[in-house]
């Protein structure tokens, strides 16, 4: 499922970032100098209390920011300080991600959503297949012609990991996934994200403000006031 | 085709079929209102104009009219010159007019206005004064010793609103006026009243040919104006050229050519269209803008997902700015739906009522293109910019706002 990184390699490096947000006069540091490194077919959880700044990092991680300070890495190669233009091709063909609040297009299907990351690298229709296949891996083979409005929070979650992972990508990104989920709904995508990470080798670094959900990863990684502790 | 460049059209076109229909509604009444609005002030002036030279053609000098030549007070052998004139290719009717100063004398309140010596018959092809009587009948081809007058010589006697000293004050159908040519005096019968709302005409009267030989015998088969209809208006130039071939004994123009004062009429009202249109299309732009500015802003999180799962900047642009053109494009169609079925069928039946001229609305080709294109470029840039500037914007702050 994911590109192939031998089991056990560096996939990502950070070394000591930092990232300070301003409000309006008010400088909020939110990491402070974190440093990691996230091998290939990890499953990592992030947690940490509000404000710790674990969606800050997540996002560094993703490429959807730039850190102040420090390095990242994805695959040896510096991404922290590369143009836009460069991180959106990375983050289309090496990074999946996973919002919280789902972060479909409303006026796209299942399907479509699925499908609208992978044509601007593939023909439509050789797309239209693993799309389906997919969508079925995480339990929506019946819905794909929903529109997200007609799904529950926790559909519209596993679309979007179905979107997530359309690219094939290196590692997935999901910001706490569950969080607008009921507890059968947020066990289910645990539970794609398990399989995803225990079959297809997906490597995974998940948010979670949840104690009970650390369980499923191979690794924890606690923040508190922009450091890992 | 490279498989990216379907997703701007794919985007934009679930955009449409999926969207809040009510909202979709909203946005494309917006562009029709506001096309209409582009397209209406220029439609009333150019009926205002149009109406002008209706009056002129229909009621004074047809399309194409000729006068003597200079140093000559009449065209001599005009009957023989009008039946010329009606066997040119591209002329409908023409009529000889023999336009005399007179004196109008009504139980003592007088005055001088142009009687005018016609044949009915023709005259009724070329000028449309027959269908404008208010009162009592045209006149016919062997009235002898009748008259019909316009309004403005008439008057309109105890109505103390439009009461004027300079006209006859009331004079009614079948009373008997008194007229003088020279020092020759002749009683007439009024056999009716005219209003064309063209005040050179309204001041005019008709009297038959027949009538005027009479009192004159000397003018017989002269004129001082023979006016002529033609079959398609526009070719004025195209005939006159044809009639320039027959060597007729005067000086021939096209109805443009009549009226210095007309003619400054309808350059100050293009002017003020021009004024007017400029006010009008500004404010239908920025209506359109701030429509279609708002939507695309609206979108700003829709196009921050977009950015994060890889969709290249220029894909979105274009995805929004089809997304507008789909709007104005519909807004034009509707706007004109409206404009044709509704609106225009509408003051044909109520035209505005002007003093000189009833304006019905008149839709210049020429106009109506510039507007529909104006209005789908301004759509389409105010689509652009704000996807443009969302684009542009940090990833975050497009998803979230403000992080």
């Amino acid at each position: 499922m994911a590109k192939q990184t031998p089991t056990g390699q560096t996939i990502i490096e950070v070394k000591n970032i930092t990232k300070t947000y301003h409000l309006g006069e008010v400088r909020v540091p939110a990491l402070t100098g974190v440093s990691l490194v996230i091998q290939h077919g990890e499953f990592i959880i992030i947690t940490g209390r509000n404000g710790s700044g674990k969606s800050t990092l997540l996002r560094q991680l993703g490429l959807l920011d730039n850190p102040d300070q420090g390095s990242i890495f994805l695959e040896k190669v510096e991404v922290s300080k590369i143009s836009e233009k460069e991180r959106a091709n990375i983050r289309l063909n090496k990074l999946g991600y996973i919002f919280q609040e789902y972060a479909l297009i409303a006026e796209l299907t299942a399907l479509e959503n699925v499908m609208l990351p992978a044509m601007m690298l593939q023909p439509i229709k050789a797309i239209r297949p693993r799309a389906i296949s997919l969508l079925s891996k995480v339990g929506l083979d019946k819905k794909i012609n929903n529109l997200p409005r007609q799904l529950s929070g926790g559909e519209q979650q596993k679309v979007a990991i179905a979107r997530a992972l359309i690219n094939e990508p290196t590692v997935l990104f999901a910001d706490e996934p569950t969080a607008n989920l009921d507890s059968i709904a947020a066990k289910d995508v645990l539970t794609v994200f398990k399989k995803l990470n225990q079959e297809d080798g997906v490597t995974i670094v998940m948010i979670t403000h949840e104690e009970e959900e650390t369980l499923y990863g191979h690794r924890v990684i606690k923040l508190a006031d922009g450091l890992i502790v | 085709m490279k498989s990216e460049y379907k997703i701007p059209f794919i985007l934009a076109w679930k955009h449409i079929m999926r969207a809040n229909k009510w909202t979709l509604s909203l946005i494309i009444f917006f562009m029709s209102i506001a096309f209409i609005n582009m397209i209406f002030v220029p439609s009333l002036f150019n009926g205002i104009i149009d109406g002008f030279n209706q009056q002129i053609i229909n009621t004074s000098t047809g399309n194409i009219f000729i006068t003597p030549r200079g140093g000559q007070d009449t065209i001599p052998d005009s009957d023989n010159i009008v039946s010329e004139i009606t066997k040119i290719s591209g002329v409908a009717a023409a009529s000889a007019e023999l336009l005399v100063p007179g004196t109008l004398n009504y139980e003592g309140k007088k005055g001088s206005w142009t009687i005018n010596a016609i044949n009915p018959d023709d005259e009724k092809m070329v000028t449309n004064v027959s269908q404008k009587m208010i009162e009592g009948s045209y006149l016919d081809v062997s009235d002898i010793d009748q008259i019909i007058l316009g309004q403005g010589i008439a008057g309109t006697g105890n109505d103390e609103s439009n009461f004027s000293p300079f006209d006859l004050q009331g004079v009614k159908v079948g009373d008997t006026i008194s007229v003088t040519f020279g020092a020759v005096s002749h009683e007439l019968t009024v056999k009716g009243i005219f209003r064309t709302k063209f005040d050179s005409t309204d001041n005019n009267a008709f009297i038959t040919q027949e009538t005027f030989k009479k009192i004159n015998p000397q003018y017989a088969h002269e004129a001082t104006k023979i006016i002529a209809k033609i079959h398609t208006e526009g070719e004025e130039n195209i005939v006159i050229g044809r009639l320039d071939a027959l060597n007729l004994p005067g000086n021939i123009y096209s109805w443009e050519q009549a009226s210095n004062l007309m003619n400054s009429v309808s350059d100050s009202f293009i002017s003020i269209n021009v004024i007017l249109s400029i006010f009008g299309i500004l404010i239908a732009a920025i209506t359109v803008f701030i429509v279609i500015y708002i939507d695309i802003s609206t979108r700003r999180q829709e196009i921050g997902i977009l950015r994060a799962i890889g969709i290249k900047p220029y894909l979105i642009q274009t995805t929004y700015i089809i997304l507008s053109a789909i709007y104005s494009v519909a807004g034009v169609m509707l706007g004109t739906g409206l404009f044709f079925a509704i609106i225009i069928p509408y003051f044909n039946f109520h035209p505005f009522v002007l003093p000189i001229a009833d304006a019905k609305l008149l839709v210049a080709p020429g106009d109506f293109i510039a507007r529909m294109e104006t209005l789908i470029w301004v759509a389409i840039i105010a689509g652009l910019i704000p996807a443009i500037v969302i684009t542009r914007t940090k990833l975050l702050q497009a998803i979230w706002g403000s992080k």
